[in-house]
């Protein structure tokens, strides 16, 4: 197990700097600078600029550098558009945001989405299951910038307490919450579906079934286990996503989370804002996936014994 | 049974104070005395040394004030500000201003030398200031800031702590709007002094817990990407006159965004109504819906260096073959004045169209397809793939479509559109590499020159430059009579239209909502409202809500 984690854990750190080196230069490859305004800087002072942040040296030396002021001092370097702030200033006051926000969809998303599921595969091929696949897959086709709107206008603006947009009501979390939550139910239902109806026509079923096994039990204690192996393969690489922040959403409802910083240091090209928000994520990601792995090893005892996670 | 009531008393809990009252945020705000505004972006600096957006303008311009202060309903009309009087010598070319006995909000004296420092730090050439050019009207400020003489050199002295004397390199008689500019306020010399020093441009003196000023208010919170809440100074001069109890600036980019959070109770004052709400926001709430004038032109950019534009003929085809009207009326929806000219009227200028605009659009039309035809194209037939390059804004690309289709129908020619995001479309444009741009300006300041200069050969993104243009714009510089000057600047513009490097579509109206709460707001061109002069009444006695104009409204 430990040497597992170990691997798994390497393997992490390989992938995360092979991410940053590839963000690395492919932000600098992108036309433009930090720099730009609406009126033409003069080269004198593009130049300065350019030297005050060592955007002036070659690139090899600016790559050492950023790594040197991570390893060495924990520095993520300075944003480039808000001069005077520091890029781990902005994810300290964005993350929280986005892992609220995320943490709350995932959990509307697995109350939603896994008990559809469930439903749908036990009724397989008669109206519940129809009725949830045809939401799932209404969930799926619809875009976030539609939902968002939506509830925004319908429950947003008529029932009280709850805030069309802002972050600044204690339930101003709510609809963006439920917006990611939906979004990711409708996948969650499918998997489950998927998996469990497979699940639920294997032969230790029928055999719990035969040895006269309540429906509830068999649902339960003997499929839900190996049904669910789909869903939470999904779970890990949604839940990073989630708590990352979706710029959609974010703009949709003005949550000051992670997601609007993603595409604003892009569009601006804040370049170590963007190297530090790809870090975030690689970071979260190899995590979710690591924890998806060992959930997997939990849920499937062959895994286990084959070693094979 | 009791589990169950437990969690229902404890969501209910969570509930109740969250609905509260029953007031909407922005009521509850109002109640408070505090504005709550809609600031389009997220600030990129409380410094006026390094900012440049238009929304971090605002909330400087509320944390500093400068020589001058403007005024609540006219544009045109300057208030003493830290200067409690000044004058100029016959020529209008060097300025003594007399500043008033004020404070910094920390209580130390302004002093004539913070303006001065403020003045030398936005210049020096170590600094890599982003707006010096705004200050080149100090003599031998350009040189200064590109380090080609020192700084003893610039027009600005201090003969004592309160009398500041600026001597400009030419006559000029517009001064006093300049100054309004935030690149003009001065900053506090012992505050930068003491966190990291002029040339540190990673200093932290303008954090809420740093922050020194000398304006109606000083910062008091932020949350990136959710609000700037500032509160009123004590120690500003005018601290009795100051009309509320705080502003919080909301940076809500998506305009569809900001006008739900209105209608939601979220604002008291949006940043803009996009032109797709124009209709629903103006028949939901037409007491709150406003529309002013801007100081702003619609234009694209055409680079003059690339094949069939080279040719003046050709410019002047593609510019007649634009139905502005339409435009406006489809693509903005009546947010905007069709223009044939470049600088919007304003500030005592207004440049004849030649009666271009008394013509109907067929006969514009049949005269691009004879200019074409002369150039060599005649039906558009030869006529190159050109390529129209937007930035990724939805009205920008619906224009450069409806633009497109104008062009094919009327002269037969067909252009690629390309969909930039900002900074691709920024760095293309700089860089002369595009056909046809979109384009806006918004003046700096209210005087035709903050246009009219855009064009001068070297800098203008076009490839245009003309020495009898540039002559022209030096002998306005150079006038200190200030109908002569506005007569130099018409010259120059009726030079460059004629041989159009530009095309300008329409000037541009703000389109917004603004609360029946709010008072003292009032219409300006340069949308730089003194928000010190904004008052929110009290519930109830919002019926009769502030007429929207210059004239309404009793309070001044």
């Amino acid at each position: 197990m430990m040497r597992l984690l170990f691997r798994r854990l390497l393997q992490g750190a390989v992938v995360i700097f092979v991410l940053e080196t590839i963000t690395f230069l492919l932000v600098r490859a992108l036309p433009g600078n930090p720099f730009l305004g609406e009126r033409k800087l003069p080269e004198h002072v593009t130049e300065q600029l350019q030297a005050l942040y060592g955007l002036d040296q070659g690139v090899f030396v600016q790559y050492f550098n950023y790594w040197k002021g991570i390893l060495l001092h924990g520095d993520f370097g300075p944003s480039l558009v808000r001069e005077g702030v520091q890029v781990s200033e902005l994810l300290a006051q964005a993350f929280p945001v986005s892992l609220l926000l995320g943490v709350l969809g995932m959990l509307i998303a697995v109350g939603i989405g896994i008990p559809s599921g469930m439903l749908a595969a036990c009724y397989r091929n008669r109206w519940p299951d129809a009725l949830v696949m045809c939401f799932a897959m209404a969930g799926i086709c619809i875009p976030a910038f539609v939902i968002a709107p939506l509830l925004g206008m319908t429950l947003g603006m008529h029932v009280p307490g709850l805030s069309v947009a802002g972050w600044d009501d204690p339930l101003c979390a709510l609809l963006p919450a439920l917006t990611l939550g939906l979004i990711n139910a409708a996948y969650l239902a499918r998997l489950t579906r998927g998996g469990m109806a497979e699940v639920l026509t294997q032969d230790f079923i029928r055999t719990a079934r035969a040895k006269g096994c309540r429906p509830l039990r068999v649902l339960f204690v003997h499929a839900l286990r190996s049904g669910l192996l789909p869903a939470v393969s999904y779970l890990g690489p949604a839940f990073a996503a989630l708590i990352t922040g979706s710029f959609v959403v974010e703009t949709c409802f003005q949550v000051p989370g992670m997601g609007l910083h993603f595409v604003n240091a892009t569009t601006d090209r804040d370049y170590f804002l963007i190297q530090g928000l790809v870090l975030c994520y690689g970071v979260l990601i190899v995590l979710a996936n690591l924890a998806v792995d060992l959930t997997l090893l939990f849920l499937n005892p062959r895994l286990r014994s084959s070693g094979a996670a | 049974m009791l589990r169950c009531s437990r969690l229902l008393g404890l969501v209910l809990a969570c509930l109740i104070p969250a609905c509260g009252d029953g007031r909407s945020s922005a009521e509850r705000a109002a109640d408070e005395g505090v504005l709550v505004i809609g600031n389009n972006q997220e600030p990129q600096n409380l410094d006026p040394h390094k900012a440049t957006a238009v929304a971090d303008g605002k909330i400087i311009s509320a944390l500093l004030e400068g020589l001058v202060r403007p005024d609540a309903r006219d544009d045109t009309v300057v208030h003493p500000g830290m200067a409690e009087r000044w004058e100029h010598n016959a020529d209008a070319d060097e300025w003594t201003f007399h500043l008033r006995e004020a404070q910094w909000s920390d209580g130390r004296p302004v002093r004539a030398q913070d303006f001065a420092y403020a003045y030398r730090r936005l210049l020096h050439p170590a600094f890599g200031g982003k707006y010096a050019e705004m200050l080149y009207p100090l003599r031998g400020a350009e040189a200064y800031n590109k380090g080609q003489a020192p700084w003893e050199a610039v027009g600005v002295r201090t003969p004592d702590d309160r009398t500041l004397v600026l001597t400009l390199s030419g006559p000029m008689p517009q001064l006093p709007y300049l100054l309004m500019h935030f690149t003009w306020f001065p900053v506090p010399e012992h505050a930068v002094e003491a966190h990291g020093g002029m040339l540190d441009r990673r200093s932290a003196w303008t954090r809420p817990e740093n922050w020194v000023g000398n304006g109606a208010y000083v910062p008091e919170e932020r949350v990136f990407n959710d609000y700037l809440s500032v509160r009123p100074n004590p120690n500003y001069w005018r601290a009795g006159e100051v009309k509320n109890r705080g502003i919080r600036f909301l940076p809500v980019v998506n305009g569809y965004t900001e006008t739900r959070m209105y209608f939601g109770g979220k604002l008291h004052i949006t940043n803009n109504v996009p032109p797709e709400m124009l209709e629903m926001a103006a028949s939901r709430e037409p007491g709150s819906f406003c529309r002013d004038d801007y100081y702003c032109t619609i234009f694209y950019r055409l680079n003059t260096t690339r094949g069939p534009l080279a040719d003046q003929r050709v410019r002047r085809a593609l510019s007649l073959a634009v139905d502005r009207e339409m435009l406006v009326q489809r693509v903005v929806r009546g947010a905007g004045k069709s223009a044939f000219t470049f600088t919007p009227p304003g500030a005592g200028y207004a440049l004849d169209d030649g009666g271009e605009s008394a013509r109907s659009q067929g006969e514009r039309e049949t005269e691009a397809r004879r200019l074409l035809a002369e150039a060599g194209y005649p039906d558009g037939r030869g006529f190159p793939t050109l390529e129209l390059m937007t930035s990724s804004r939805d009205v920008q690309r619906l224009m450069a479509e409806t633009i497109q289709a104008m062009w094919m129908k009327a002269l037969g020619i067909h252009v690629e559109i390309r969909s930039c995001e900002w900074s691709a479309y920024k760095a293309a444009q700089q860089n002369m590499d595009y056909d046809i741009s979109s384009s806006s300006w918004s003046g700096d300041y209210l005087d035709p020159a903050t246009f009219v200069e855009l064009w001068c050969s070297g800098n203008n993104c076009t490839g245009w430059g003309r020495a009898a243009y540039d002559a022209e714009v030096d002998a306005a510089r150079a006038s200190a009579e200030p109908e002569q000057r506005l007569e130099h600047l018409r010259r120059a513009e009726r030079m460059m239209l004629r041989e159009q490097p530009v095309i300008p579509l329409y000037w541009s109206e703000r389109t917004y909502m603004k609360s029946p709460r709010v008072r003292g707001w009032y219409p300006l061109m340069l949308d730089n409202h003194p928000l010190d002069a904004v008052e929110l009444l009290p519930s109830g006695a919002a019926a009769d809500a502030a007429p929207h104009s210059r004239e309404g409204g009793s309070e001044r």
